[in-house]
């Protein structure tokens, strides 16, 4: 007996490396008038249509793809401007097919509109006035979300766009009521279901060739992966802000995992329970938002809803919570310092709070309020939360905020935050401010700087201390050198006319330089050359990619959550981890000799 | 009623209190629980101008200045009062709106002051009382 498992251990691991790629494919994908198909996309689904890679087809049209699937897969080639073509397979282990694949053309341009992305839709609304009243809408409507997609541009009377602005503004939507009164006659216009022409570039090139894509479905249409984090095990982490769930995916195995997080002493929606929360989407206490890791392993989680902080042990699974304190509003981005500190924003309340893991002090500190009519908020926020929570789901409460005339101006906002890596300072950026400020970690000494775009959001050091700070609201990427104390500001291209782009999040790949974003408005994922300049534009396989936080994990691969609310709306019905491997497209082509 | 022994000072606070009250009223337009608070304030406003009702009136002023008072200190002061401290500041809060908000809290001091006993708006509030 002992001899037979021996033996089925053996052949099993013999097996594993043909296994683990089990089927691949190469061959050439071209328009339909014949011409190589530079830049589709080549994407092979698993069997069970869970897992899927997606490679770029290079100038001459040629792919190559190793997967580590097998059985009756699918295979399908998508390229903007063209109908997807697909094809069943039947893959065995260890086997490699040629599969030559040809785009088609739309039927109409109805069907030829279902495949632009939402910023072409988005591009179209007519503003009374551009500059005037659109700003609300990006800072307000595409928070969160697409506008524009298949499930947010639905043709509604103008009855019916009221009642959705009213129902962003109970999920905490800050625009005032006459900007609100615009965004429901502008969509109510814009998005009237009529076909329309529209050409969308996506820029292939021959660095697009090099990179491969990897998708995991997570969850179910109601899911809520805010950030993913790679952590030191390799694992890919991410919170289901929703549902009180942190999600755990191995890479290699595809294998997913779920921790629930304890319960709390709090109605549903924890604090925020005065608000009209969507049920279903959110059936949490806690609404866990952003993690970080310290050097013991320990997973450090912001909870928003609860305004607690909770640890992660991934080696016991266990978690602890400590709370942050009464009167902070929603704990956002997490950092670690290089002394183990815990550093995270508290969006609401216009505070940074720090933990010390080793100690388990927790400290509070309340940052410049900018402005009289933002310390009055900074002073009252809080009590009008609790005041809501005395009746549940009623939104009762904003019937007293002053954003209902002031708009999200009522708020400082401080948002992303990182560690600079060459004097250990804190950085953070406050997004409704438009400000950066450093917090001197010894003296808590904080000073700030007006950025020159607004909409500071997540932003990120690299490796030489240089702070590069996404400017979601005017989609620009803005380079600050704490030094010379200089900005430097550079706009993201789009991928067609009159649109423009919301960039929520970067990280800076410290081995390389290059800045990754998220371009949340027309499905795609930007990295930024800083020695050249330029940037380069890696469309997402799936619509309606909508990305927060990105990690990168130790071969080079940068990994996020796809988590457009609600997930329902994305393309597959629900939301994902995605990575993106710069050289993978490259290594799949030398492997197959392609 | 002899209007012309309406004192200087009530005419000043109640019209004062009515321009503060539509200020209010026109930010609850958008925000309609400040419609609350502004209909108080022109309530007390009237009483201020007819010079009715002065126990009501004080209490009500009274009432304002403490409940913004107990609502500063608390948000000041407050973390002593733990998980408390936003309900002692919610229900404060509350108060202050339902005895007429900022358009009475504005006024509360200098109103509070001309109360007293023996200044004109304590007279003018019991001259029924004085001419009986």
């Amino acid at each position: 007996m002992k001899k037979t498992v021996t033996t089925i251990a053996l052949v099993t691991a013999l097996l594993q490396p043909v296994l683990a790629q089990a089927a691949s494919f190469s061959g050439r994908v071209t328009l339909p008038d014949g011409r190589p198909a530079f830049g589709a996309m080549v994407t092979v689904f698993d069997a069970d249509g869970e897992r899927r890679q997606t490679v770029y087809a290079a100038a001459d049209g040629s792919y190559a793809i190793r997967t580590p699937y097998a059985g009756k897969l699918k295979v399908r080639v998508r390229l903007s401007g063209f109908k997807d073509a697909a094809a069943e397979q039947q893959a065995a282990a260890a086997g490699s097919k040629q599969l030559d694949l040809t785009l088609g053309t739309f039927a109409n341009l109805g069907e030829m509109n279902e495949t632009l992305s939402a910023s072409a839709f988005n591009a179209r609304l007519p503003w009374p006035n551009v500059a005037r009243d659109r700003p609300a809408f990006v800072s307000q409507c595409n928070y969160c979300h697409q506008m524009g997609n298949s499930w947010t541009r639905i043709p509604r009377d103008h009855e019916q766009w009221i009642a959705e602005v009213e129902k962003m503004e109970n999920m905490l939507a800050m625009q005032s009521q006459a900007q609100g009164r615009v965004i429901a006659e502008t969509l109510w216009k814009g998005f009237d279901g009529k076909p329309f022409d529209a050409s969308q570039n996506y820029g292939a090139s021959p660095e697009l060739a090099r990179a491969k894509v990897r998708e995991w479905l997570v969850g179910d249409g109601y899911t809520f992966i805010h950030d993913a984090d790679v952590a030191k095990d390799g694992l890919l982490y991410g919170t289901d802000e929703g549902h009180d769930i942190l999600w755990v995916l191995n890479r290699e195995t595809g294998k997913i995992e779920q921790h629930k997080l304890p319960d709390i002493d709090l109605p549903r929606g924890g604090i925020f329970s005065g608000m009209k929360l969507p049920i279903g989407q959110f059936t949490g206490k806690h609404g866990p938002h952003s993690m970080a890791q310290t050097s013991d392993g320990r997973i450090w989680i912001t909870n928003a809803l609860s305004s607690t902080l909770m640890s992660f042990d991934p080696r016991t699974k266990a978690f602890k919570t400590y709370p942050v304190g009464h009167d902070a509003l929603y704990p956002h981005t997490i950092r670690v310092d290089k002394n183990d500190v815990v550093w995270f924003t508290i969006v609401a309340s216009n505070q940074i709070g720090r933990f010390d893991p080793r100690t388990e002090e927790m400290t509070v500190t309340r940052l410049p309020s900018n402005g009289v009519l933002r310390w009055i908020t900074d002073q009252l926020f809080p009590t009008l939360m609790r005041i809501g929570s005395w009746f549940p789901d009623q939104a009762l409460h904003l019937n007293l905020s002053t954003h209902r005339f002031f708009g999200e101006q009522i708020l400082a906002f401080p948002y992303g935050i990182d560690v600079n890596p060459v004097d250990g300072s804190i950085w953070y950026a406050k997004l409704y401010a438009s400000k950066i400020g450093r917090i001197d970690p010894q003296t808590m000494e904080v000073k700030e700087w007006d950025t020159p775009l607004i909409g500071p959001r997540r932003p990120r050091f690299d490796a030489k201390g240089i702070f590069w700070i996404p400017a979601f609201d005017e989609g620009a990427l803005m380079r600050f050198d704490p030094g010379t104390e200089k900005f430097e500001t550079y706009r993201i291209p789009t991928v067609g006319k009159d649109e423009y782009e919301t960039p929520y999040a970067l990280n800076v790949d410290k081995r390389t330089g290059q800045v990754w974003m998220a371009a949340n408005n027309s499905d795609r994922i930007i990295r930024f050359d800083p020695a050249t300049k330029a940037f380069f534009s890696y469309p997402s396989p799936t619509r309606v990619t909508v990305l927060r936080d990105f990690s990168f994990t130790e071969d080079g691969q940068v990994c996020s959550s796809s988590s457009n609310m609600p997930a329902a709306a994305i393309e597959d019905g629900r939301p994902s981890f995605i990575c993106i491997e710069p050289e993978g497209g490259a290594a799949d082509r030398t492997a197959l000799g392609s | 009623m002899p209007t012309e022994n309406r004192p200087g000072s009530a005419r000043l606070n109640a019209l004062l209190m009515v321009v503060l009250a539509l200020l209010l009223g026109y930010f609850g337009l958008s925000a309609n629980g400040y419609l609350v608070p502004a209909a108080i304030a022109v309530i007390l406003a009237v009483l201020l101008w007819l010079g009715r009702a002065g126990r009501i009136f004080k209490a009500a002023v009274l009432v304002n200045l403490m409940s913004g008072t107990l609502l500063v200190l608390v948000l000041a002061f407050g973390d002593f009062l733990g998980d408390s401290k936003l309900d002692v500041s919610g229900v404060s809060l509350l108060i202050n709106l339902m005895s007429g908000g900022p358009a009475v809290a504005l006024l509360a001091p200098a109103l509070l002051l001309g109360l007293r006993r023996g200044k004109p708006l304590h007279a003018w509030f019991n001259r029924a009382a004085g001419a009986a």
